[in-house]
């Protein structure tokens, strides 16, 4: 076993990163969504899954992340400029979210979301109601896309009791739905969520295949520093923890440095950023 | 002679665009001096459309000269609290819909179809009747609807075909008859663009037709299909564009509170679209506030261009 050193000093969405890059396969089509999956994805890519392909919905196919040191910085939303330079096609919307996602070639799609629910349900349009809502977001862009049509997802969201509730607010974005063999019967593909990257932990989905199993969300792993007991009580439903309840390994030294080359700024790495 | 399409913002915008416009604005290669354009007129009553109409929308929420969106992501124009009220009163109407449904149904205006079956949406609160028939908007039934595939019988939702009356773009180069050359991922542009009925682009260089026509796999629509092209250096600033410059952070950073605070955003319109008459004076005010060494910030250094070559060769004198 090669003996690695953990980084000290990383912040909370570095570690956020790193637990979600670890979750990407190799050889598998991603597609990255807004925000941290445009670091998490390039960075397990130069690390870890060197075969996998990396896509965005504005139309970038199968971006090489270049050397840090000559790209000097990676992007920092999903139609950045850095995107363009190392992609092997450069199309647009209807290859992607059409031939790409609708034809059924995406593997991973790495969204963000406000609020969740236990069966992975998510919701980017609205706290509250509809019609009146407390507080009005910016909608899904292809977060629904995403989630109807790709097949697994990976989400990052920050872990409050108002964003981890029973049932979100407007499924935006269908998980489960309403558990096993939801998605079928609604016409989708029966896999949904199978991660998510909180502020606090790694939580998994009790099902193989979307018919089996719960369907409901569980944790799996927690940060550094946290408690089983307090991710319970950020979260507004009776959270099941897994028997087997693992903690998140630190982000190493090398992981930390690759991560802030590409984003030198530190948009959105930077402490109190989730 | 193929006729010349180059004129001003001030004509194009004045000439092509009605109050009441269906209007694309783009998703990338975002077309922020027409759109300031529009302000100046102060046009009225546009209803903004695009896969995700980007915060270069808010301005035109705020002034009222937008007072629809239908759109897959409000996005940056719903940072501040200045458009969600907007939104709250009913002073502006919203349908939402997903990145992917706005480019099937700019694709199904473009392919002249009356509609287009997609699997977005299922499983979701979208097609509660909620949703359709929420008190924010306009379109109720004629929003989508759920259906069968007449063959398999397979779930599908309809999409109605979506025509803008009117799409602006920023591009890179196009030539004087406005065959428009665009690199960089396109987003949902193509096929905003084909179903739209008139076409404004302004372009950061204007090119000889056989630059074009030396390479026209880059072109993304055919002239006859645009109606002005408006020479524009910086024409998407402080957004970026692909190979001439990057996103103005330093520009941005100073409009925070923007759609927030209406004074900083009267202010804020005051100097950079009112105070201007055009993107030139606009720029001439940008260098007199921030230096050259700014705006030299943010252009594209060094070039980054093909490497290896490209031959549209042919044997022109066959024999049998």
């Amino acid at each position: 076993m090669v003996s690695k050193s953990y980084a000290d000093d990383y912040t909370l969405a570095e570690l956020m990163c790193i637990a979600a890059a670890r979750e990407l396969r190799d050889g598998e089509n991603i597609f990255m969504g807004l925000g941290l999956p445009c670091l998490a994805a390039p960075i397990a890519k130069m690390l870890y899954v060197p075969n996998a392909q990396l896509f965005t919905e504005v139309g970038v196919f199968d971006w090489v992340p270049t050397d840090p040191t000559v790209m000097g910085r990676g992007p920092m939303h999903i139609f950045d400029l850095p995107l363009n330079v190392g992609s092997a096609m450069l199309g647009d919307m209807l290859d992607q979210l059409g031939a790409m996602m609708m034809g059924g070639h995406v593997d991973t799609a790495f969204l963000g979301g406000a609020q969740i629910d236990k069966f992975g349900n998510l919701n980017t349009i609205c706290l509250g109601d509809y019609h009146h809502p407390t507080r009005r977001l910016g909608g899904v862009g292809g977060n629904t896309d995403a989630a109807c049509l790709a097949k697994k997802v990976i989400i990052i969201l920050p872990h409050e009791r108002r964003r981890f509730v029973e049932r979100v607010d407007f499924v935006t974005s269908p998980g489960y739905i309403d558990g096993p063999g939801s998605r079928r019967r609604h016409g989708l593909q029966p896999q949904g969520p199978n991660v998510v990257i909180s502020t606090l932990g790694v939580l998994r989905f009790d099902t193989q295949d979307g018919d089996s199993g719960t369907c409901e969300m569980y944790l799996d792993a927690t940060f550094p520093n946290v408690s089983a007991a307090t991710v319970k009580e950020m979260t507004s439903w009776d959270l099941q923890v897994s028997n087997a309840l693992k903690q998140v390994e630190p982000p190493s030294v090398e992981e930390v440095i690759l991560l802030r080359s590409l984003d030198p700024l530190m948009f959105h790495l930077r402490e109190g950023r989730y | 002679m193929p006729r010349n399409k180059c004129m001003s913002a001030e004509e194009a915008i004045s000439q092509f665009v009605s109050d009441g416009d269906i209007t694309y604005i783009g998703y990338n290669n975002l077309p922020q001096a027409l759109c300031h354009e529009i302000i100046r007129q102060q046009k009225k009553n546009l209803t903004l459309v695009g896969a995700s109409v980007q915060e270069l929308a808010a301005p035109l929420y705020i002034t009222g000269c937008a007072t629809r969106t239908l759109t897959g992501y409000i996005g940056g124009a719903v940072g501040g609290t200045l458009v969600t009220e907007l939104m709250d009163t009913g002073q502006l109407q919203f349908e939402d819909y997903s990145n992917q449904a706005l480019t099937m149904m700019f694709l199904a205006g473009a392919l002249g179809i009356p509609f287009i079956p997609t699997l977005v949406f299922l499983g979701t609160d979208f097609l509660s009747e909620k949703c359709i028939n929420h008190p924010g908007g306009w379109l109720k039934e004629q929003k989508y609807k759920v259906s069968q595939c007449p063959f398999t019988g397979e779930q599908v939702v309809l999409l109605p075909a979506l025509k803008p009356d009117v799409a602006l773009m920023a591009a890179q180069r196009a030539d004087e008859e406005g065959n428009i050359q665009v690199w960089g991922p396109l987003g949902d542009s193509k096929w905003a663009l084909w179903a739209a009925k008139k076409v404004i682009v302004s372009v950061e260089e204007i090119v000889p037709t056989e630059v074009i026509r030396s390479d026209p796999n880059r072109t993304i629509v055919p002239s006859f299909k645009v109606s002005a092209v408006i020479h524009e250096p910086f024409g998407a600033h402080p957004w970026p564009m692909t190979g001439y410059y990057d996103i103005d952070l330093g520009f941005r950073a100073g409009a925070v509170n923007l759609y927030s605070d209406i004074e900083a955003f009267r202010k804020f319109i005051d100097e950079w679209v009112y105070g201007v008459k055009n993107r030139r004076e606009y720029l001439e005010h940008y260098v007199d506030r921030f230096g050259y060494g700014a705006l030299q910030a943010i252009m594209a250094k060094p070039p980054i261009q093909p490497t290896g070559t490209i031959s549209y060769g042919y044997v022109p004198h066959l024999s049998v």
